[in-house]
């Protein structure tokens, strides 16, 4: 075993990702999220991740993300990407646009998405004007699966594009019983959004 | 030592002294092979599981015409002893990649077919990745470099989804240059004896280098195309690939079918789709390349429609001038699409051309009633524009 | 790589050689279930089996033969360990046509599922704030899973999932020399599974056992024999004393 070799070892556990601690997102009282000044009042208790997707994003969730994902994206600036890039030399992310208008925020989530898990199997299905945070915004649903996984999710997302910034909510969870169970306590978390 | 001379090794042995004489005849083939080693039982069980989730995997495209036309070209590349038994898969994937895994599926992704320009590239790429498959390079390259790389390697290509890596070359499965080498040539060979037209092969791998290097100077990178393999490189270099194809094809190179309508005629169905799975990639320069080739000078307007697309999606001030544009010609060109007006309204909208742009969009709805986004979009016409 | 352990685990294989010190098998049952032994019929379903070499770098190497011998003497021991406790026990039928992407919609989640509850609340390291509390097992797969095609007749589905990569050779000496050499911690050999219990009338996950250091050779019949005996600790109900006549297996309907 050569030099080399124990170098990489010692180096991936150096590397090797620790997760903040979780918390616990008490009910009932506001609460700000992804680093800004977006808030929501949750009806009903969540596990606040301490891994983030990003900078200015943050995870909630009740059973663990592959079951249920509630992510916050707080004002993300022109620019920027919507989440951390995966590979920004070979697999780089679209950028939010300070001219991009509602409609093109599921098409960003898309191309994030697509590019970011490398699935071509994401479909957006339908978007609807909705006020978010008090202002116009969007709501869009879309279906994905990731990768290695043979398992089909359903995503809801509320967003708007604010002072030049996006703001973005959204739910995922498997199309099989979990989307169902958790979408209503979504709802009323982006429902409950202010800024 | 470098991929031409390796090349030119292997193409003097099996050919002789001149590489422009008739390339050999295949060899007879055997009857259905089973693994037999612990190594080649272990790959195929692995194989055969990877198979077991493909058919059920909502990746794979099930449509009837075009596996059978895949089916069709691979039978008459190969020959039909040797096609007899091997189950192809179409897996939606935009990069360009085939792959043969040693207990016979064939996976074939759909970025391949979007950059295959005829019949005779397309016989060229089964045929080869039946040439490592005849000569059972999969096992030989198992057992001597197990590196934890290789493992994904071969997992990741299986597998419907992957973490893959950029370059279009580097996602064939990692065989040695010697291996490369010798299914190139006996791609060749099954070309040959086909009737196919074997110049095929060579221009691929100059169109993949071409779309690589216009990937690279649209991330702002340096273009990184050698003639000679490096010495920790696994494959001959494209560059050397694309000359000695092209130099043993020799003199016959043109001669022959390519089938360029027929090919088009399958493929037509499906373009639409992987041109938006192509567009999605957020690559710039590989995609305006790709549409240009696709175009060859004369551009319809689903081409347009999509460079609009294109140029919408990166969002930069100036392209969304040029967006509007492509969308308008695509519009004078006959696209009767909605979703080209659904491209100029926006474009025109963040342009700042609000009149003009409300005006694309009540187009869209007019053209398209039940769209799924029909409120949304008719929000933007009542706001008006920009948030 | 095994599908089942997910792209989470997958990372952590590759990140992580050091071996955990802390605890390695947990158990986990639902506040206040019971199960009466010898009253219930257990679906089981296709347990996910990997049996293969690890090698020096720590790449896994499929071994067919192992694998097989591996699916054998475990099926052969799950049914007895079964037996034993009274329980009758039918073998899922894979279904064809549609049926068959649900079965394998419900296996991924099932996965899904597993994967959650040892990442988020057996092992330390990140486990949720609400998961940490007593009797707070509470794991559900949906209560349409009655509907799973090849399930109908059965009371509760049982979820096997094991998976073992040997050390080779020159694995092993990598570890010695790394210790001693380096002192860096090393792991050779990958011996991990875990049992679920879904009740088929609700979803409810009832009981999940996971051990991440089985022992065992899967390859035999007395390994296979001992890992189930540890994949089924913590079962619930115990065994009957007296001898039970033994009831036919049959198919599940279709």
């Amino acid at each position: 075993m050569n030099k080399f070799g124990i170098v990489a070892i010692g180096l991936a556990l150096i590397a090797a990702p620790v997760a903040a601690g979780n918390r616990l997102i008490v009910p009932g009282q506001p609460v700000a999220v992804a680093k800004s000044m977006l808030t929501v009042t949750p009806a009903v208790e969540w596990n606040k991740l301490g891994a983030r997707p990003g900078r200015n994003s943050e995870t909630w969730t009740f059973d663990g993300d592959a079951l249920n994902d509630l992510t916050f994206y707080g004002g993300i600036e022109p620019e920027r990407t919507l989440f951390r890039e995966v590979s920004k030399r070979n697999k780089p992310l679209p950028r939010v646009k300070a001219t991009m208008l509602v409609t093109d925020i599921p098409t960003l989530v898309e191309n994030s998405y697509r590019i970011a898990l490398d699935t071509p199997l994401f479909t957006v299905e339908g978007m609807e004007p909705m006020a978010f945070a008090g202002k116009p915004g969007i709501r869009f649903t879309y279906s994905f699966t990731r990768p290695n996984e043979d398992l089909p999710r359903k995503g809801e997302g509320r967003g708007a594009m604010i002072d030049g910034k996006l703001y973005l909510i959204t739910f995922e969870a498997p199309r099989l019983h979990y989307f169902d169970a958790g979408v209503a306590s979504f709802r009323q978390v982006a429902d409950s959004a202010k800024l | 030592m470098a991929g031409w001379m390796i090349a030119a090794a292997l193409a003097g042995a099996a050919l002789g002294a001149d590489a422009s004489d008739r390339l050999a005849p295949l060899p007879p083939y055997g009857t259905a092979y089973t693994p037999t080693t612990v190594d080649e039982r272990g790959l195929w069980q692995q194989a055969d599981e990877a198979e077991r989730d493909l058919r059920d995997s909502p990746a794979v495209i099930r449509d009837a015409a075009l596996n059978a036309y895949i089916g069709k070209v691979l039978c008459r590349s190969v020959g039909e002893d040797r096609c007899r038994g091997v189950r192809v898969y179409v897996v939606r994937a935009p990069y360009f990649n085939a792959f043969m895994a040693p207990n016979g599926m064939m996976i074939v992704w759909t970025g391949a077919l979007l950059r295959l320009r005829d019949e005779a590239e397309l016989a060229s790429v089964l045929g080869h990745e039946f040439g490592h498959f005849e000569m059972r390079h999969g096992l030989k390259t198992f057992r001597r470099g197990r590196t934890i790389g290789d493992i994904i390697a071969w997992t990741s290509v299986i597998s419907p989804y992957s973490t893959l890596p950029v370059s279009l070359i580097q996602l064939h499965f990692s065989y040695s240059r010697a291996q490369e080498t010798e299914a190139d040539l006996m791609g060749l060979r099954y070309l040959t004896a086909a009737g196919y037209r074997p110049l095929a092969a060579s221009r691929i791998w100059e169109r993949l280098m071409a779309e690589e290097d216009a990937t690279a100077l649209g991330r702002k990178r340096r273009v990184t195309h050698h003639y000679s393999a490096g010495f920790f490189a696994d494959h001959p270099t494209e560059l050397a690939r694309a000359t000695y194809l092209r130099e043993t094809a020799g003199a016959d190179g043109e001669r022959g079918d390519e089938a360029r309508d027929a090919f088009l005629t399958a493929m037509r169905p499906w373009r639409a789709t992987f041109l938006a799975d192509q567009i999605k990639r957020n690559d710039f320069g590989g995609s305006e390349y790709l549409l240009g080739e696709l175009a060859t000078g004369h551009w319809t307007s689903d081409l347009l429609l999509t460079r609009g697309e294109l140029y919408r999606e990166r969002g930069n001030p100036r392209d969304l001038v040029s967006a509007a544009q492509f969308y308008q010609q695509a519009i004078d060109a006959g696209c009767t699409d909605p979703i080209a007006w659904r491209g100029l309204g926006p474009s025109l909208l963040r342009g700042q051309q609000a009149a003009a742009g409300r005006a694309a969009l009540k187009t869209y709805l007019e053209k398209a009633p039940a769209a799924s986004d029909r409120a949304a979009m008719a929000m933007l016409i009542g706001e008006g524009g920009v948030q | 790589m095994r599908r089942g352990w997910g792209a989470l685990a997958f990372a952590a294989a590759l990140t992580m050689t050091a071996t955990p010190l802390t605890a390695q098998e947990k158990t986990g049952n639902k506040p206040g279930f019971t199960l009466a032994p010898g009253t219930v019929t257990i679906v089981l379903m296709r347990p996910e089996i990997a049996v293969g070499a690890q090698s020096t770098g720590g790449a896994y190497e499929p071994n067919a033969d192992w694998t097989d011998q591996a699916r054998e003497n475990l099926g052969k021991a799950l049914a007895e360990a079964q037996g034993r406790l009274g329980n009758r026990v039918i073998t899922h039928v894979e279904p064809v046509g549609q049926g068959a992407a649900v079965a394998h919609e419900y296996r991924a989640l099932f996965t899904a599922l597993a994967d959650s509850v040892q990442t988020y609340q057996f092992f330390p390291g990140n486990r949720l704030p609400t998961k940490k509390r007593d009797d707070s097992f509470l794991w559900s797969i949906g209560s349409e899973v009655a509907s799973l095609p090849g399930v109908q007749g059965a009371d509760y589905a049982l979820f096997v999932t094991t998976e073992d990569h040997y050390g080779s050779t020159g694995r092993k000496l990598l570890q010695v020399f790394a210790a001693g050499v380096a002192g860096i911690g090393v792991s050779s050999g990958v011996h991990k599974g875990y049992a679920g219990l879904i009740d088929l009338k609700t979803g409810d996950l009832v009981w999940l056992n996971a051990d991440l250091a089985m022992g065992g050779d899967v390859r035999t019949p007395e390994g296979a024999a001992k890992r189930v005996a540890q994949l089924l600790e913590g079962f619930p109900g115990k065994p009957v004393e007296a001898p039970v006549t033994s009831v036919a297996t049959k198919t599940a309907a279709r």
